[in-house]
């Protein structure tokens, strides 16, 4: 599955290879956020 | 010792005031410990030691105030040391339904899913604890140790009007999701398991932004975390005694009646002040701050003449949690009771 990135500022999704630059294919913004983990994740209530 | 009539207590009334009063004054709070010595008073005649049959001739309940989700009442003739016993038993020792373990699927929002779930904990669930069990460590969950909550809101933008749907996430949005058998342990409608109120903001939404997260409830303590207590607090008081000398007239009836911030006093067609409204006093002293009013003015408080209140988080009536406590502090006079036993023996 490929490793997909949000744009931290116009919040598309883009995947990033090894060794491609850090860098938003639409907006050149370079801070891009990894995605949340779709699986269940547990906390203790406290 | 001598054996006289009991109920009167002492015949010098400055040694029976001492008895049964706390006294404030401007310095501080004078005889705030009783004497328990069964031998106090032998020499005025007065047999201080405990007796079963006199504890329950003077032993009183009265009921002063009962709402939805608060009590009232006062107990009378009782000592300290048990008021207190019940009272930290009501809040730490009851055990109710919160949830505990907080399985979150997705969460877009800006609150972060630990401060969530920690805000998930503290909201009250309003039902019956008795029916359950409390959950062993290390097992499954089974369907009388556990209840699942679903909390599923997408905050979206109306696509006809604008309006935003679903702006704050709500307790109301929290969905009792039965297991097993679970329909069955809740006949009546009103008694099925949800939260207290259903109007408690959990947190809030911007369009786009969703919660997808299972809450798993169980039963335990307040002593193992507050969220578990099932009263927003329970606490007492001491019935006030104020009494105000003859001497104070006039002038200075009404300058007493300015002291007091709660209008304690009121004055009387003979001219005469008297503390009206004792139950108001919140022992400020300011009614004393005056040397010249020390003299006059006298703020007591009856030393085994406790009232209670009792506030309900709503799992369990006011009167539960109390009749619950007494239940519980029962049990724990039993354990003692066997380990002497066991000791002399
Ligand atoms: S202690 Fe305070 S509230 Fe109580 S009677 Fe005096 S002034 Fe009023
Ligand atoms: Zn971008």
């Amino acid at each position: 599955m490929p490793c997909l990135y949000i744009c931290g500022e116009c919040g598309a999704e883009h995947e990033i290879k090894p060794k491609e630059p850090v860098k938003c294919k639409d907006c050149t913004h370079r801070i891009m956020y990894k995605k949340r983990t779709d699986k269940m994740i547990q906390f203790e209530a406290r | 010792m001598v054996n006289k009539s009991t109920t009167n207590g002492v015949s010098d009334p400055n040694l029976e005031n001492k008895r049964t009063k706390v006294t404030l004054t401007n310095s501080g709070v004078e005889n705030a410990r009783g004497t328990y010595y069964s031998g106090a008073y032998t020499s005025v005649g007065y047999d201080n030691s405990f007796n079963l049959n006199r504890f329950k001739e003077n032993f009183k309940i009265n009921i002063l105030s009962e709402s939805a989700n608060e009590l009232v009442f006062e107990m009378i003739g009782i000592d300290a040391p048990i008021a207190n016993a019940l009272r930290r038993i009501m809040i730490s020792e009851i055990p109710t339904m919160a949830i505990e373990k907080v399985y979150i699927i997705n969460n877009t929002s800006i609150l972060q899913d630990e401060v969530l779930a920690h805000r998930l904990g503290m909201i009250p669930i309003k039902v019956d604890p008795r029916k359950f069990n409390f959950k062993l460590p290390n097992k499954e969950y089974t369907a009388e140790d556990t209840l699942i909550f679903q909390l599923k809101v997408k905050c979206e933008k109306d696509s006809v009007t604008g309006k935003i749907i679903n702006e704050t996430a709500l307790s109301k949005h929290l969905i009792w999701v039965p297991t097993q058998d679970q329909e069955e342990m809740f006949p009546n409608e009103e008694d099925r398991p949800r939260p207290m109120e259903d109007d408690i903001p959990i947190m809030k939404l911007r369009p786009g932004q969703v919660i997808d997260i299972q809450c798993y409830c169980e039963k335990n303590i307040g002593r193992e975390h507050i969220k578990w207590s099932p009263v927003c607090t329970a606490s007492y008081r001491l019935q006030p005694v104020i009494s105000v000398d003859k001497s104070i007239k006039g002038d200075k009836a009404n300058q007493l009646l300015e002291k007091c911030p709660k209008k304690v006093f009121d004055i009387e067609d003979s001219g005469q002040v008297v503390a009206a409204r004792p139950l108001d006093c919140t022992m400020c002293r300011e009614c004393i701050r005056d040397p010249e009013f020390e003299q006059n003015v006298k703020i007591e408080r009856v030393r085994d003449h406790f009232i209670f209140s009792i506030e309900s988080t709503g799992a369990l009536k006011s009167r539960e949690i109390f009749q619950e406590a007494i239940k519980i502090f029962i049990e724990k006079c039993n354990i003692v009771e066997e380990s002497i036993n066991k000791l002399v023996n």
